[in-house]
């Protein structure tokens, strides 16, 4: 008979926010109990009260430095759905050009900075070596390509959104600067690198996804609702006249609703022990209804991709683990075959004549007293923005539900779950690992 | 307020024609309360803001800035620039939480020193009825 | 020998940090020179890795975000402890920074807007258990710690960037550009600006190669220190700040909120109109700065 113990893990490592795990152990080493506790909030719903609603563009986007360019876009489609105002279809265009761009950087990025150390120096190296300098050091070549696509994707958010970290060229109406030609160009050669990158991309997770298959379908499975955008059940992660569609565990679609009616299924609930509060599909209350937000969610959702390379990795997703697949560490491959869809995506959109045109911007915009809901999906998770304006055009209040905060909740249950797993079944000793590709 | 309060007023005053006010006002042995602090500047147009919010932050109760009516200053436009800085001013404290009504902006004469009188007499008035500034120290 | 840094991550977006990564193929030469000991988003080192470490065996420290939570403090005194050089980097560490806008409303009011009012909420209460206490307010980080260098920008360009990390690696001390942005705006000016109507952000169509402030959008070029290109007027939006206020200058917002003042045609905009026409003062000229100005947050005042 052993001792209780508390082992505390702070700070929660390689994710983009501010998060510690409190796991307690019985005297047996069984796991009593686990708290994923997510330390920070700025409460931007808070401050947004009172700015002038063509800001919140340029405000929320600091809400998050690695995905600026969904919170950019919702914040403009939440002010234009309160205002009544509808963008040149110019003006659309380039925002979804804007979100594929960021979709590629920020998958990559994620890929290869937070998720692929673990699986190429494996879960059992050594901390100094498990991370993207490890990457660096010991596979240049591979080091260099995520660079480059990360490049990319940076290059299509600074030319479309201003900037490269937090755009500023949307503005309630429509877009405040073209795509010139030239810089139309310029992209089209960098997206055509990028397709190659992509397919490398792929075929490192081809390898990993190999290698790594025992512990993908049996290390930290977690049965959760799903949710992410859809056109008439086509994978998309920006368009004004999307659906959100919510699947439940065994894989039916449970609700496919319009943008406006989310708080019919959004539901929110405080966790005592962390600022980011866990979702739920309302009509199944909590905790049953725990949603996933974010790829593997989308493609769960989705019926299908919307370009022709992506589908072709969904299928072969599919045949692999099925659908739904609740298997958590498949978040990975789903985050492939959506980077591999925003590069064709973003392909598209630069060779659509319309992309360089001057028509991006409304001349007359009108403030009035409103609502407006948006919904947008960011790298990671579902964006939902709920903006109440007053008449002359002020933020009155606001409602947020942002991205990975959709999937607090499951996290913490998938954490769970993994914890019994190791400490209890003592499963890491039991799945087949592949040799590290370094050390 | 029977409580004895005095608010702490800091004025800022022109040259050319508020502090010549005061000046009047002070020659001709007219009273006006001790609670005010008269600081000269050239202009009304060279108050920068920073000194306003620095002497609220400070813990003055209220601000007086005073000039010359408008179409008489000395240096032509500065006090046109001091009415629309001291309207923005307001603004900014009113979302500071702050009662714009701390701030005030007098147009003052060299000739006008009962005017200045009555200014600073209503001010601190009005002042007791606010209370003291919540920012101010101890 | 490589140095050793430390990336510390406050209260943050992230946004500071993927600026430093956009310098793509150039971090290749950047990264092998460095020993990166603490990063919270990239290498697995925990708090009490850093903890153990002795103190000022960190060559270089770089701070990014603001001080929201006790433990946000913690932190950042145990940053300069270990650190030989602090670096403020960004607009959030060396200002407050946008989210700090939330020091224009009580914190158990944020809390309960977020945590019980929210339309989503359906059962509400503060967190309280495990979680960090909030601080009542945002007060910026050097007011907590000595920094040995500042760096604005939200996030700083990666030009900027890269100037200040070459210099720090060359064992320099990197100045920052002490003029303002309409200095390297490539807008046209006219010898004497005068706004005859203020508009917002919205309204109409700008013209592409005149100063935006001459066309009445409220452009903080004036009261912001260069340094970033002028990326913002550049892609054809007025500039709201980040880079902070030139030196000399107590409050940014203050700075600008002037500046507006004298520049606005007298017979046109009355002080009212004026008022009218910003509406959201603080909103607008101290976006980024708030905690750093002499103000710095909203207070109760009991009579209003």
């Amino acid at each position: 008979m052993g001792e209780e113990r508390t082992i505390v893990i702070e700070p929660a490592t390689r994710l983009e926010g501010h998060a510690k795990i409190v796991l307690k152990l019985n005297e047996r080493g069984e796991v009593d109990d686990l708290m994923f506790s997510i330390t920070l909030t700025r409460m931007f719903e808070k401050f947004l009260e009172g700015r002038l609603a063509e800001q919140a563009p340029r405000l929320t986007p600091r809400i998050c430095g690695i995905c600026p360019e969904p919170h950019h876009v919702c914040s403009l489609e939440a002010v234009e759905a309160a205002w009544d105002v509808t963008p040149p279809s110019a003006a659309v265009k380039l925002r979804d050009l804007l979100m594929q761009g960021k979709q590629i950087s920020s998958h990559a990025l994620h890929f290869y900075a937070l998720a692929a150390p673990d699986f190429l120096a494996g879960p059992f190296a050594d901390p100094s070596v498990r991370n993207l300098v490890g990457i660096i050091k010991n596979m240049p070549d591979a080091a260099k390509k995520a660079i480059a696509l990360m490049r990319v994707g940076q290059t299509i958010c600074r030319y479309v959104g201003g900037r490269s970290v937090h755009p500023v060229t949307g503005i309630p109406g429509g877009m405040a600067k073209r795509l010139t030609e030239e810089e139309r160009d310029e992209l089209l050669k960098l997206v055509n690198e990028g397709e190659e990158l992509a397919d490398f991309t792929v075929e490192v997770t081809r390898k990993i996804v190999e290698g790594y298959l025992d512990v993908i379908t049996k290390l930290g499975v977690v049965p959760t609702y799903y949710i992410g955008l859809n056109v008439e059940g086509v994978h998309t992660i920006y368009d004004p006249k999307a659906t959100v569609r919510v699947m439940d565990p065994d894989g039916k679609v449970a609700a496919d609703f319009p943008k406006g009616d989310y708080l019919k299924y959004a539901g929110e609930r405080v966790a005592p022990h962390s600022y980011a509060t866990h979702i739920f599909f309302k009509p199944a209350g909590y905790p049953d209804g725990i949603w996933r937000a974010g790829p593997l969610a989308r493609i769960n959702v989705a019926d299908r991709m919307e370009t022709p390379k992506a589908q072709e990795l969904l299928k072969e997703f599919r045949d692999t683990v099925g659908r739904p697949c609740h298997a958590t560490l498949a978040y990975n491959w789903a985050r492939i075959i959506e980077l591999v869809q925003a590069v064709e995506k973003a392909k598209k959109l630069l060779e659509d004549p319309e992309i360089v045109s001057a028509d991006v911007k409304l001349e007359t915009v009108t403030p009035k007293e409103g609502v407006g809901v948006a919904i947008v999906e960011a790298p990671r998770g579902t964006l939902i923005y709920n903006y109440w304006t007053d008449d002359e055009g002020v933020i009155k209040k606001a409602n947020l539900i942002v991205a990975t905060n959709n999937n607090i909740a499951a996290v913490e249950k998938s954490m769970l779950v993994t914890a019994k797993q190791i400490f209890e079944d003592k499963i890491h000793e039991k799945l087949k690992f592949p040799e590290p590709w370094f050390k | 307020m029977s409580d004895g309060f005095e608010p702490k007023i800091l004025g800022i005053f022109c040259n050319w024609c508020s502090y010549a006010g005061a000046d009047m006002a002070g020659t001709s042995r007219m009273q006006y309360p001790p609670n005010i602090r008269i600081i000269r500047v050239l202009c009304s147009g060279r108050v920068d803001p920073q000194f306003v919010l620095k002497a609220f932050e400070l813990g003055a109760d209220g601000v007086l800035v005073a000039g010359c009516h408008p179409g008489d200053c000395h240096y032509v436009r500065g006090n046109y620039r001091a009415e629309r800085r001291i309207a923005l001013l307001r603004a900014m404290l009113h979302q500071l939480g702050l009662n714009p009504d701390r701030l005030m902006l007098k147009w003052i004469s060299a000739s006008e020193g009962a005017e200045l009188v009555n200014a600073v007499e209503e001010f601190v008035k009005k002042l007791k009825e606010l209370g003291p500034s919540p920012l101010r120290k101890g | 020998m490589p140095v050793k840094v430390a990336f510390i991550q406050l209260s943050s977006c992230w946004g500071c940090w993927q600026s430093l990564l956009d310098l793509h193929e150039a971090l290749l030469d950047v990264i092998p020179q460095l020993d990166i000991v603490f990063w919270h988003t990239v290498v697995d080192y925990k708090f009490k890795d850093l903890e153990g470490l002795p103190d000022g065996s960190v060559d270089l420290g770089l701070t990014e975000g603001f001080c929201r939570t006790e433990e946000d403090v913690h932190l950042l005194k145990l940053a300069r402890q270990k650190c030989k050089m602090l670096v403020s980097y960004g607009a959030c560490s060396t200002f407050g920074g946008l989210p700090a806008l939330l020091n224009l409303y009580p914190i158990d009011e944020a809390l309960r807007r977020k945590f019980m009012e929210a339309e989503s909420v359906v059962d509400g209460r503060i967190p309280d258990r495990v979680v960090p206490k909030m601080l009542d307010y945002v007060k910026p980080n050097p007011s907590i710690v000595k920094y040995d260098l500042l760096v604005p920008g939200c996030p700083p360009e990666p030009k900027l960037i890269a100037e200040v990390l070459t210099s720090l690696l060359k064992g320099e001390m990197p100045k920052l550009k002490e003029r303002t942005l309409c200095d390297e705006c490539p807008r046209v000016k006219s010898d004497v600006v005068v706004v005859k109507k203020i508009k917002r952000d919205f309204e109409g169509i700008p013209d592409p190669e005149k100063c935006l402030l001459e066309q009445g959008y409220i452009c903080m070029g004036p009261a912001t220190r260069a340094g970033c290109g002028a990326v913002c007027p550049s892609a054809g939006v007025p500039c709201k700040g980040c880079m902070g206020p030139g030196p000399n200058v107590l409050d940014q917002g203050a700075k600008m909120l002037s500046a507006l003042a004298s520049i606005v045609d007298y017979e046109s905009v009355s002080p009212e109109e004026l008022v009218k026409a910003v509406k959201d003062v603080v909103g607008t000229f101290s976006r980024f700065t708030l905690p750093s100005a002499i103000i710095p947050r909203a207070v109760t005042d009991r009579r209003k």
